[in-house]
């Protein structure tokens, strides 16, 4: 029987009984307690990696079944629009010394918000595809797409990095507004898909570059406790 | 002249103001020139929207009026389009007007303009224009922002084959603009410097996502597209009906067609509407609508259903009485009751339809999926029906469907139940054959029966019944159960006459019984065959009634003559047939069947009235028979093929063909004829006309020559291969002569020679033995007839020898033992001595290695026990090292006691004796080339066989008692004296 909240003596109880909750709810982020019988990040940088190569190898066959679907000129490989109207799509090129500056913790944080967002379009152009084989490979993209999600929200995990929040009222939405004509809506799609394929490029580059630098110093071991809620 | 002028123009004033005045009264009333011109555009549909006024109908409610318009592009002067509208003005109207424009507006200004006319019967004529109305401009690029290029129209959306006019407009004049069309460049109409449109004709259906078409500016990142949507053409629905089941609810149904609906597009719907009612649904499918009839009071019905999407409408009606629509629900509960072999009760039930209707019902009885029984009920909601003629132990299916008994419109759906009739007893007797055989001289009946058709069985067979009743003598029933599985039976009877019933036995009861009367006597079979021609048909057999009382005749035979067993055949024909053909699936080409024909006579016995035999097709025979030749002179041979079977044959053989072939002989012989080969060599051949004709003699041939012959028996079909001749070479005239006399001599030479061999020792002893036997001598049975009685040879043990010679015979390698004829081949005796004497005592040191000492001479009756006497000698003492080792006088005795032995006067003292193994010495393995210092202690060399030696000579004598002899030990080379 659990005792009620007003009570003092129950009250202490609980704050005790919260507050190991929350220490061992951030146990598996403090690395340096994960390192006994733990491998550490590196096998799920690993994974990770992978997972970005088997979605490119994914999205190679996704993209070109979509783009005959919207039909000429998005399909032809010459295709180069001006992103028009795909300003909101988070941008995967980027200076290349910018890119060698980054810290693990950003580098990390730009690739979650990035696919956080380009999931949320993708599943906004799987709910406009007309025909049922589209909607089933988009669907399934899309689920393989969570699954990056979530093993980059473990890798951060596992290196005490915090999961960016979503600013209220900042969720992008793939409602396209009434002067949206259907051929900018097209182009939005196309550089959805173009986006998406040069982020799974980046992915592989940045885990390839994480996974680089986890090997090499293994003995140099940081305690990097982060401590939400204390 | 003033004055004329003065005159004119006060006459022109006057003219002037009359006219005035009388325009003024006819024109004042309707001053019809159109007030307030509006322009607007309606960009997505491409109109021109005009609104306008016409005032002051004073005297008039209404009137009609045409309105004629002008709609110019670009500028006022550049008029395309002029149109009149004529309509009925009111009092204090604003009018409308749209005019939709194949040029998207957007792409250029347009002007409009209008006048009117008065166009009705109230007022007379003449009637008048009215002055036009100034320029109005609809400039929809003023909405437009400061983009450098446009495309219109955005997203347009068209029936497929219709016509659409594309247009871009460009803020630069200097950009040079291209425009794809699904990725292929497309040129277009310049309307301006900074306008170009595009028409395309008759567009296609490309997918659903729309054509797209779109232009960029060169040199520039600029890209405009638009996408044409194309619809497929909405279709009229077909197929359109409507029906009810149960009077509440009108379903209709029909084929949509053409699925035209596009992605982000509202989908055509469908509207039913009723004009008696005047109501109207929306229809929730594309193919079907349900409508709720309210009440009885409607009879008729007047459907309109119209199929409608963005760019049009289809429409398509129906009128009907509700009560020739009615479409029965499909039956339920159908039961079958009282199932027996040959009827059975059917029951069903149906929805009611309204109070008065009666459904007719159609009820169908299916065997193996035919319908065989078609019954038509009528019935208010309870269906019943009497199924008879059925067969027992059948598998039955009813099925029953329903229709509005008095105006058909549609069958109901079907319900269907399966069921089995019970079983009943068999309908018909078996068919019985027998075939009687003598089995170690009892006649031996074999019975077969055909199963019973499922017709017939009406049932499970559980087993058939064999009765059987002596007709000569008084004695019961023997009754035999055989198992449904069988097909037959065998029954061991005496010669007497007996009756047999077979009847066949199911759940319900037997069959009818099926008599046949079989007899220990099997009648004549001395029947000659005769032979039957087959057809494709099969075999046409008829035969001729000989007792004239027969109730029947029965053809039997074997389906496959060749196996055993031979599948037994028969067919049951009437008393009046003579003739049927027999025909079989397993009937073959080339194999011969053989056909009996039999009487039934009124006692239901069997009588063999003809034998038949015929081959479906006769073919050639396929192998050639083996061939034996005999009697091979040098001028003839006799060929005979007597175990060759023509019974067995792929066809009637009709004879023989014998070819000859010979290098020798280029001619035939007489009653030969020349042939050819199927090689293309040349031959004789012979015809044998009768098929019996088993032997063939070769005559009139050359000696020691070669002949090569062959055998073939030819059918109507042809011959057997012409394959494998057989050579014959003739022998030598005088061979045979030869033969006699040289073969005789051989055999006796052998005889001789064999005797001699066998007798050989007997021969060697009396005409050449090695030592002559002084006993033996002929010389000593004459000096004992003629001199001295008392004279007797000389033994040896009477001479005191003081040396032995020992012979040296290096040739002796091979020893022949005494009474065997087996020799055995010792190495030891390759060394060239064979006693060895004991030397002086000087050098014995206890036991050595034993001597083997063979008396070839006397130990004549020691073959099987040889004589090898074990002596101890010294290591020393080797072959290779000859020496005296034992005393003479042992040794004579030993001679002595041998030599008694091998008369048969063994002492009963000797009787215990030493048995010497046969033992294999350790130098036996190298017996040619002796050690110089052989291992000691050395024991026996080798004995070949298990030899009886007397004690006496076993135990080695003393060497210190023996002062008998002794001799000095020489050189190798030398004899031993």
């Amino acid at each position: 029987m659990l005792p009620a909240a007003g009570e003092p003596a129950a009250g202490d109880s609980w704050g005790m009984l919260a507050c190991l909750c929350t220490v061992l709810w951030h146990l598996p982020a403090v690395p340096a307690l994960n390192r006994t019988g733990d491998p550490g990040p590196g096998p799920s940088i690993q994974k990770t990696y992978d997972l970005t190569r088997y979605l490119e190898h994914q999205l190679r066959s996704l993209a070109g079944t979509y783009l005959n679907y919207l039909g000429p000129p998005f399909n032809e490989p010459d295709f180069n629009p001006p992103r028009l109207g795909a300003e909101t799509l988070p941008r995967a090129t980027v200076n290349l010394d910018v890119w060698r500056s980054l810290n693990d913790k950003l580098r990390l944080t730009q690739n979650y918000e990035a696919y956080s967002h380009l999931l949320c379009y993708l599943r906004g152009l799987n709910r406009q595809a007309a025909t049922a084989e589209l909607r089933r490979s988009l669907a399934h993209f899309c689920t393989s797409l969570q699954g990056l999600l979530g093993s980059i929200a473990g890798v951060m995990a596992a290196l005490g990095y915090p999961l960016p929040q979503p600013l209220p009222g900042t969720e992008p939405t793939w409602a396209p507004g009434p002067a949206h004509s259907d051929f900018l809506q097209k182009m939005d799609d196309f550089w959805l898909l173009k986006e998406l394929q040069t982020w799974l490029w980046r992915s592989a580059k940045d885990f390839n570059r994480l996974k680089k630098k986890m090997q090499t110093p293994a003995a140099a071991v940081t305690l990097h406790l982060e401590a939400h809620g204390f | 002249m003033a004055l004329f002028a003065v005159f004119q123009t006060s006459f022109l004033l006057a003219l002037l103001s009359l006219r005035a005045y009388q325009s003024e009264v006819l024109v004042e009333p309707l001053p019809l020139t159109p007030e307030s011109l509006n322009v607007s555009i309606d960009s997505a549909h491409q109109y021109l929207n005009l609104q306008w006024s016409v005032h002051s109908l004073a005297y008039y409610q209404e009137l009609k009026m045409l309105f004629q318009i002008q709609i110019s592009r670009m500028k006022t002067s550049n008029v395309i389009w002029v149109g009149n509208y004529s309509t009925v003005v009111k009092r204090d109207p604003v009018l409308h007007w749209s005019w939709k424009s194949e040029l998207p507006l957007e792409c250029a200004t347009h002007f409009v303009r209008m006048r009117s006319r008065v166009d009705d019967a109230k007022i007379p004529e003449p009637r008048f224009w009215s002055n036009w109305s100034s320029w109005k401009e609809a400039d929809a690029q003023k909405s437009l922002g400061r983009d450098p290029l446009f495309l219109f129209p955005k997203d347009k959306l068209v029936e497929e084959g219709s016509n659409v006019t594309i247009c871009y407009m460009s803020r630069n004049q200097q950009d040079n603009i291209s425009c794809y069309l699904e990725g292929q460049q497309i040129h277009g109409e310049q309307l301006d410097s900074n306008v170009s449109a595009f028409k395309l004709n008759k567009v296609s259906f490309i997918r659903k996502t729309g054509t797209n078409i779109f232009c960029k500016v060169d040199q520039k990142d600029v890209i405009k597209g638009i996408v044409l949507f194309v619809s497929k053409v909405l279709e009229e629905p077909k197929d359109f009906s409507c029906e009810t089941q149960d009077f509440k609810t009108l379903t209709c149904t029909w084929d949509p067609g053409t699925d035209t609906s596009l992605p982000k597009r509202s989908s055509q719907s469908y509207t039913l509407f009723e004009s008696f009612s005047g109501k109207k649904i929306l229809c929730e499918h594309k193919n079907s609508c349900n409508w709720q009839v309210d009440s009885d009071s409607q009879e008729m019905y007047n459907f309109t259903l119209v199929a409608e999407n963005a760019l049009g409408n289809r429409s398509v009606s129906v009128l009907f009485s509700l009560t020739h629509r009615v479409h029965p629900k499909t039956p339920y509960n159908l039961f079958l009751k009282n199932v027996s072999g040959t009827k059975a009760t059917v029951t069903w039930k149906v929805h009611p339809i309204g109070n008065y209707s009666t459904l007719l019902c159609q009820l169908d009885l299916l065997g193996e999926g035919n319908v065989i029984q078609q019954h038509n009920v009528s019935i208010k909601e309870n269906g019943e029906y009497l199924l008879s003629e059925l067969e027992p132990d059948t598998e039955y299916m009813a099925r029953v469907r329903c229709a509005d008994a008095n105006h058909f419109w549609k069958w109901s759906g079907s319900i269907s139940q399966k069921f089995i009739t019970a079983e009943a007893a068999p309908s018909e007797a078996l068919d019985v054959w027998r075939n009687v055989k003598s089995v170690s001289g009892r006649p031996t009946v074999t019975l077969f029966w055909k199963p019973l058709s499922k017709l017939h069985a009406n049932g499970k067979i559980l087993s058939y019944n064999v009765t059987v009743e002596n007709l000569d003598r008084l004695s019961g029933l023997e009754v035999h159960s055989v198992p449904a599985t069988a097909n037959g039976t065998e029954l061991t009877l005496d010669q007497d006459s007996y009756q047999i019933h077979v009847t066949a036995l199911n759940s319900a009861g037997p069959s009818p019984a099926s008599v046949i009367v079989v007899s220990g006597d099997p009648g004549n079979e001395e029947v000659e065959e005769e032979r039957v021609n087959g057809t494709e048909d099969g075999f046409s057999v008829s035969w001729k009634p000989q007792s004239g009382k027969a109730i029947g005749y029965v053809v039997e035979w074997c389906d496959h003559p060749q196996d055993l067993p031979c599948d037994l055949q028969w067919k049951n024909l009437s008393s009046n047939t003579t003739s049927t053909v027999i025909s079989s699936g397993a009937f073959r080409p080339g194999v011969r069947y053989n056909f009996r024909i039999y009487e039934i006579s009124t006692e239901r016995m069997a009588y063999l009235l003809e034998k038949k035999a015929g081959y479906l097709k006769e073919l050639a025979p396929s192998d050639n028979p083996q061939v034996v030749v005999s009697n091979l002179t040098s001028h003839s041979f006799t060929l005979s093929w007597k175990d060759y079977s023509t019974d067995s044959q792929p066809g009637f053989i009709q004879g023989y063909y014998v070819y000859l072939r010979s290098k020798a002989e280029k001619e035939c012989h007489p009653g030969f004829k020349k042939a050819t080969l199927p090689d293309k060599s040349a031959c004789c051949q012979h015809r044998i006309d009768n098929p019996e004709q088993k032997t063939f003699v070769m005559e009139n041939l050359q000696p020691e020559s070669v002949y090569e012959f062959l055998v073939t028996p030819y059918t109507s079909a042809g011959s057997g291969p012409l394959d494998a001749f057989t050579k014959v070479t003739t022998p030598d005239e005088y061979s045979h002569i030869l033969i006699r006399i040289i073969l005789p001599m051989i055999v006796c030479v052998l005889l001789i020679m064999i005797t001699c061999y066998l007798k050989s020792q007997w021969m060697k002893e009396k005409c050449y033995p090695d030592i002559p036997d002084p006993y033996k001598s002929n010389v000593l049975s004459l000096i004992k007839s003629k001199e001295n009685p008392h004279l007797t040879i000389m033994n040896v043990s009477d001479c005191v020898p003081d040396a032995i010679e020992v012979i040296h015979k290096p040739e002796g390698s091979k020893i022949q033992f005494l009474g065997a004829s087996k020799s055995l081949t010792e190495t030891e005796f390759t060394k060239p001595a064979y006693l060895y004497l004991l030397p002086a005592e000087k050098n014995y040191s206890g036991p050595g290695p034993c001597i083997c000492f063979e008396n070839l001479t006397y130990n004549e009756a020691a073959a099987d026990s040889g004589s090898c006497g074990h002596f101890p000698v010294t290591p020393e003492a080797l072959p290779g090292q000859p020496g005296p080792l034992t005393s003479p006088e042992n040794l004579l005795k030993a001679l002595e006691k041998n030599y008694m032995n091998s008369l048969g006067e063994t002492a009963a003292g000797e009787a215990s004796l030493n048995y010497v193994s046969q033992l294999a010495s350790q130098m036996s393995g190298d017996k040619d080339s002796l050690p110089a210092n052989p291992p000691e202690p050395v024991l026996c060399s080798e004995y070949k066989m298990q030899m009886a030696i007397p004690l006496g000579l076993a135990s080695p004598p003393p060497a210190e008692n023996s002062g008998l002899s002794s001799t000095t030990p020489l050189d190798q080379s030398e004899h031993y004296r």
